[in-house]
C-alpha cells in the first residue's frame, strides 16, 4: 500500500504553477480560425427570416453555419432529443443556438455574429416553474412535463394514521452557475482523410464522439475527441461541450481548417446549463419517540428549455428523497417542467443536494416540534448494515451512515455548542446528513463501464490510459497512484496520457463519482494480466517460481532467495522474449434488479454517506450570515489521495457556500442579469468557512482497496447543514436559499410579528 | 469588442516581458491580454471573466498586480511585465510556485497563474503576512475549486521559505 492513503502531489501541478499547461482557449494550429455562435435573444418564437447582409462582405469574415448546413442529425439531446444542434425553427431560451459564424480572428467573429440580424415571430414565453407546472399556452415541447420519477413503497396513508405527528414542510433552492473559471471551449480539426479531431474543455469525450459523429453523419472511428486539461467542470461540461464541440465541427468540416471556439463569460453564463431549482414539498409522519413513520414527498423541478440530463437528476431526487433514513412508508415523486428558461443540465450531486436540503429541514422541523436533539433524532433513524433504504434496497455497507455522523458530533463540540443567544451577533449550529448512490444507477447500469489500458515501455516505466477525465479533482493522480500500486512501479514512473476516445474503449461520461471506483477497478483488471507477464518473465530471470516473485515500487525480488533485480531489467527482457507488455482492463457495474414503475429495488451498487456539521454567526443588523466552521465527515471506503480528498471537501463547502448564502441568479425575461463575478457572488478567500475534513473509512467491496469517490457526496450536506444553523440562531426555519441578508432581515421581522414558524407543520391527531 | 467601422489607430509599442524587451506595432484597442497571449503567445496569462472581477489574468507592471483584462496594451508602453511564465528561473520553480506544489494549492489550475502572481507582489511588499493579510490581499482572485485554505497554506509556507 506505498501509494495509497497518503498525501501525494499533483502529477500535474507542474505545468499548472508554470503556466504551461495547454488549456484550450491556449491551443493554436497553422491556419486556425474561429467561430462565436448566433443566439436567439428572445425565450420563444418562430425564426421567420436571418439577414446576413450586415456580415458577409465584412472583412475577415469567412462563413456562417445554419441548420441548413449540419451534413448529419440537427439534434443533440443527450438522453431526450428534444434540442436541435443549430435552432431552424424555434428558439426556445435566450441563448437558444441559431448559427456560427466563422471568421478569421476570435474578435471578429464575436462582433459579426453580434451582427446577424434574426426576425422572429414571438410566442408567450413560460418564465417560471410555476407557469411550467401549468401548462398553460403554448408548449415548449409535446408535454410541459419534461421527465418524472416515483419512488414507493409501503402504505403512505396507514402510516401518517399511526403517526403521533405529522410534519409538513415547503423548501426550495435556487439556480446555480457552475463558474468554472475556464469558459467552455473547443477546437476542431478536420483531417486530411476526411475525419475529425476535438480537442476541447470536456468532461465526457465519449458523449461528444457520439454528438459530433451524429451531426456530421459520420463513422465514430474517425471521430477522435482529446479532453484538455479542464479548468474546471462541476457538471457544466458533461453535456454542455456536446453542442459546442458538434457545431465547431460542422464548421469547420465547412470551411476546412481548424475552427477554434471560446464563449465569452456573459455569454457562457446565459447560455449553458445550471443546477435545476427545486421545489419541495415534504410531509413526514413520525411517532412522539420521533421514530420516522410515513413520508410523502413532492419534488419538482425547473428543467428549462431541453431535457439534457433532468431525467437523471429527477431520477436521483427521488430515490434519495428521504437521505439515508429508514422510512417503511413513501411516496416521492419527482417532476421536472419545460420553462423558457436555460437549460438546467448536470451541477455536482445531481440534484443531491436539493433533496438533502429537504430531507434535512423537515428532519430539523421535526427535531424542533418533538424537542429532540437534531442529531439524536438523525441517529435514531438512520439505516443500519441489513436495513432497507427509503427505496427499497437492502444495504449491507452502510455502517458509515453512523459512524460519520457520530464523528461529527464529537469532533465539533455538538454537544457543548452554546444556545444562540439575543444580542446582535447569533451562532448557531446545524447538521445534516447524505446518502450518495455511485455510478449512473438502475436506469443506466447497462452503460456503467470503464476501461484503463496500461503498457509498461522497456524501461520499466509505465504508460496509462483511462477513459475518465480529470476536470481538476485530481483523478490523474489517483489514476497514477493506483497504477503504480496495482503494477509495482515507482510513481514517478507512470505517466498518464490525456484522455482520448482513441485509447481506450467507450467509457462513458466522468460523472457521478465514477472515477475511483470503474478506473480504479479497470486498473486492477489490467493491472492483473500485466503482472501475469511479468512474474512469470522474472520467474525465468530469477530461476524461482512466478508466485515467489514480488514486485512492488519498481523492485523485483525472489521472496525465498531474496535476490533482487531493477524493473527496467525485467521489463527489456519482457521486450526481447516476446512478451505482451500491455493490457486493457475493464470493470462493469454489476447488474441492478430494479423496479422502475415503483421506484423501489437496487438502484445504485453502492452508497456513499456523509455527516457535517456547520457553525455560524449571523448578524442581525446587517442579515449576514458569516460560515464559522464546518465539520465535514466523509466515508469514502479508502482515501486514496488524503490531500486530494480534503482539496475536494474543502472545494465543495466554498462552492455550496455560494449556493447557501450569495450565489443569487437573477433572471429578467429568460435573460440573466447576474451574468457576472460582480453581480453573481462566488465566495471568496475571506469568505470561506475553516473546513475540517473527517475521514472514515468502511472499506467498500466494489471498490478498488475499498475506495468509493468523494467529489459529490462533499458538496451534498453543506447548504442543508448551513440552513440549519442559520435557523437554529435565529429561532425561525429557513426554508429557502440562497439565505441572502434581506432575507434573513425579512424573517427577522417576520418573527418579531409573532410569525414564528407558523404554517409549516400541522400536528396530527392520531395514536 | 473590435471596432468595425473606422480606420483602426496604430501605435508602436515598445515594453519589456520577462526580461526580454519587444518593440510591436498594436492597435491602440488591443488589451495587454491579448497582447501577451496572442501576438507573444504567453497563454499562461489566463481570460476568465474578462471585466477585472476574477483575478485570472493578472501579472505584474512594474511591480504591481494588475488585471491585464482591464489595461491596454499602449498603457505598458516603457513599462516591465512579468507573468507566469516569468517566474521560474532555469527551470527551478520560485518559492512561491514550489509552495503551491506542495501545499497542494492547484486543481483545475486556471486560476493559479494569477493567483501566483498576486502572493508574489503580496510576498515582495510584505514579506510575513499572517492568514489574514493573506486572504485580504487576494481576495481578488477568485477560485471556484479550492476552498482557498490550501492556497493561503502555499501563500504561508512560502513566505516562511527563506527561514
Amino acid at each position: 500500500m506505498s501509494y495509497l492513503g497518503r498525501s501525494i502531489k499533483r502529477v500535474d501541478g507542474l505545468g499548472k504553477v508554470t503556466g504551461r499547461t495547454p488549456y484550450t482557449p491556449d491551443l493554436v494550429l497553422p491556419g486556425m480560425v474561429h467561430a462565436y455562435p448566433v443566439f436567439s435573444n428572445i425565450p420563444f418564437g418562430r425564426i421567420t427570416a436571418i439577414d446576413l447582409a450586415a456580415i458577409k462582405e465584412a472583412p475577415g469574415f469567412i462563413a456562417i453555419i445554419l441548420a441548413a448546413d449540419i451534413p448529419g442529425e440537427n439534434q443533440v439531446g443527450v438522453i431526450v432529443h428534444d434540442q436541435p444542434l443549430l435552432a431552424d425553427e424555434v428558439v426556445r431560451y435566450v441563448g437558444d443556438t441559431i448559427g456560427l459564424v466563422v471568421a478569421e480572428t476570435a474578435a471578429i467573429a464575436h462582433a459579426l455574429a453580434e451582427l446577424v440580424q434574426v426576425k422572429y415571430e414571438e410566442y408567450e414565453p413560460v418564465l417560471s416553474m410555476e407557469a411550467g407546472r401549468a401548462g398553460r399556452g403554448r408548449l415548449l415541447h409535446e408535454s410541459n412535463v419534461a421527465c418524472s420519477h416515483r419512488s414507493v413503497r409501503g402504505d403512505v396513508e396507514a402510516g401518517f394514521s399511526s403517526s403521533d405527528l405529522v410534519v409538513e414542510g415547503t423548501f426550495t433552492t435556487p439556480h446555480q452557475e457552475h463558474f468554472y473559471l475556464e469558459p467552455q471551449s473547443c477546437l476542431a480539426i478536420p483531417e486530411p482523410e476526411g475525419g475529425i479531431t476535438i480537442h476541447g474543455s470536456l468532461q465526457c469525450p465519449y458523449y461528444v464522439q457520439r454528438a459530433v459523429g451524429g451531426a456530421l453523419g459520420m463513422s465514430l472511428a474517425r471521430v477522435r475527441v482529446v479532453a484538455a486539461p479542464l479548468g474546471g467542470a462541476f457538471g457544466g461540461k458533461e453535456d454542455v461541450p456536446s453542442e459546442l464541440c458538434a457545431r465547431a465541427a460542422v464548421a469547420a468540416m465547412l470551411v476546412g481548417r481548424p475552427v477554434k471556439m471560446v464563449y465569452d463569460r456573459r455569454d457562457d453564463v446565459q447560455m449553458t446549463s445550471k443546477r435545476h431549482p427545486f421545489e419541495m414539498h415534504y410531509k413526514v409522519g413520525v411517532n412522539r419517540d420521533g421514530r420516522l413513520l410515513a413520508a410523502d414527498v413532492l419534488l419538482e423541478s425547473n428543467a428549462g428549455a431541453y431535457a439534457t440530463l433532468s431525467s437523471v437528476v429527477s431520477y436521483r431526487a427521488a430515490i434519495q428523497a428521504l437521505g439515508p433514513y429508514r422510512v417503511e412508508n413513501v411516496r416521492a415523486i419527482s417532476r421536472a417542467y419545460y420553462t423558457n428558461l436555460p437549460p438546467s443540465g448536470a451541477f455536482r450531486g445531481f440534484g443531491a443536494p436539493q433533496v438533502c436540503f429537504g430531507h434535512e429541514r423537515i428532519m430539523d422541523h421535526i427535531a424542533a416540534e418533538l424537542g429532540i436533539d437534531p442529531v439524536e433524532l438523525r441517529l435514531m433513524n438512520l439505516i443500519k448494515p441489513g436495513d432497507i433504504t427509503s427505496s427499497g434496497q437492502r444495504l449491507d455497507n452502510c455502517a458509515g451512515a453512523e459512524k460519520t455522523l457520530t464523528k461529527a458530533r464529537s469532533t465539533s463540540g455538538w454537544l457543548k455548542r452554546l444556545p444562540a443567544g439575543a444580542g446582535r451577533y447569533r451562532e448557531g449550529w446545524g447538521v445534516a446528513t447524505c446518502l450518495y448512490g455511485n455510478g449512473l444507477g438502475a436506469a443506466g447500469w447497462r452503460m456503467d463501464g470503464a476501461g484503463a489500458r496500461l503498457q509498461l515501455l522497456r524501461d520499466g516505466s509505465l504508460e496509462v490510459a483511462y477513459g475518465l477525465t480529470d476536470m481538476g479533482q485530481g483523478a490523474i493522480t489517483v489514476v497514477a497512484q493506483m497504477s503504480a500500486e496495482a503494477v509495482g512501479v515507482e510513481l514517478s514512473q507512470v505517466r498518464v496520457l490525456p484522455t482520448d476516445t482513441a485509447n481506450v474503449p467507450d467509457s462513458g461520461p466522468s460523472v457521478a463519482s465514477r472515477n475511483v471506483v470503474l478506473t480504479g477497478n479497470a486498473i486492477r483488471d489490467a493491472a492483473e494480466d500485466l503482472r501475469k507477464e511479468m512474474t512469470s518473465a522474472a520467474g525465468q530471470l530469477l530461476k524461482c517460481p512466478p508466485e515467489q516473485v514480488e514486485i512492488e515500487a519498481g523492485r523485483v525480488r525472489d521472496l525465498q532467495s531474496g535476490r533482487e533485480i531493477p524493473l527496467a531489467e525485467l521489463a527489456e527482457q519482457m521486450f526481447v522474449t516476446n512478451r505482451s507488455m500491455g493490457a486493457l482492463g475493464w470493470w462493469h457495474a454489476p447488474p441492478l434488479d430494479f423496479d422502475a414503475d415503483r421506484g423501489q429495488g437496487e438502484a445504485y451498487f453502492a452508497y456513499s454517506f456523509a455527516a457535517q456539521i456547520a457553525r455560524v454567526k449571523v448578524d442581525t443588523v446587517t442579515g449576514l450570515v458569516e460560515v464559522l466552521k464546518v465539520w465535514a465527515a466523509h466515508d469514502l471506503g479508502k482515501a486514496i489521495n488524503v490531500a486530494g480528498v480534503e482539496g475536494q471537501v474543502e472545494g465543495a463547502v466554498s462552492q455550496a457556500m455560494g449556493w447557501a448564502l450569495t450565489e443569487d441568479l437573477r433572471m429578467t425575461d429568460g435573460r440573466v442579469d447576474t451574468v457576472n463575478f460582480s453581480t453573481y457572488l462566488l465566495p471568496t478567500f475571506t469568505d470561506m468557512a475553516a473546513v475540517e475534513t473527517i475521514i472514515i473509512e468502511e472499506p467498500e467491496p466494489l471498490g478498488p482497496w475499498g475506495a468509493r469517490g468523494v467529489g459529490e457526496p462533499a458538496i451534498i450536506p453543506v447548504a442543508a447543514a448551513i440552513a440549519n444553523a442559520v435557523s437554529d440562531a435565529l429561532g425561525v426555519p429557513v426554508d429557502d436559499l440562497p439565505i441572502t441578508p434581506e432575507k434573513v432581515l425579512a424573517l427577522l421581522d417576520k418573527a418579531d410579528n409573532g410569525g414564528l414558524g407558523t404554517g409549516t407543520t400541522a400536528i396530527g391527531s392520531h395514536g | 469588442m473590435m471596432r468595425l467601422s473606422g480606420e483602426p489607430a496604430y501605435f508602436d509599442l515598445e515594453v519589456t516581458v520577462n526580461g526580454r524587451p519587444y518593440r510591436r506595432t498594436v492597435t491602440t484597442h488591443r488589451r495587454l491580454l491579448d497582447f501577451l497571449r496572442e501576438e507573444l503567445l504567453l497563454t499562461g496569462t489566463k481570460e476568465s471573466c474578462g471585466e477585472g472581477e476574477c483575478g485570472s489574468c493578472t501579472v505584474l507592471m512594474n511591480g504591481l498586480a494588475v488585471n491585464c483584462c482591464l489595461v491596454l496594451a499602449v498603457e505598458a508602453q516603457g513599462a516591465e511585465i512579468v507573468t507566469i511564465e516569468g517566474l521560474a528561473q532555469g527551470g527551478t520553480l520560485n518559492a512561491v510556485q514550489q509552495a503551491f506544489m506542495d501545499c497542494h494549492a492547484v486543481q483545475c489550475g486556471y486560476c493559479i497563474p494569477g493567483m501566483i502572481l498576486a502572493a508574489g507582489q503580496l510576498l515582495e511588499s510584505q514579506p510575513r503576512p499572517s492568514r489574514q493579510e493573506i486572504e485580504s490581499a487576494l481576495v481578488g482572485n477568485i477560485c471556484r475549486c479550492t476552498g482557498y485554505h490550501k492556497i493561503v497554506d502555499a501563500v504561508e509556507q512560502a513566505a516562511g521559505g527563506g527561514a
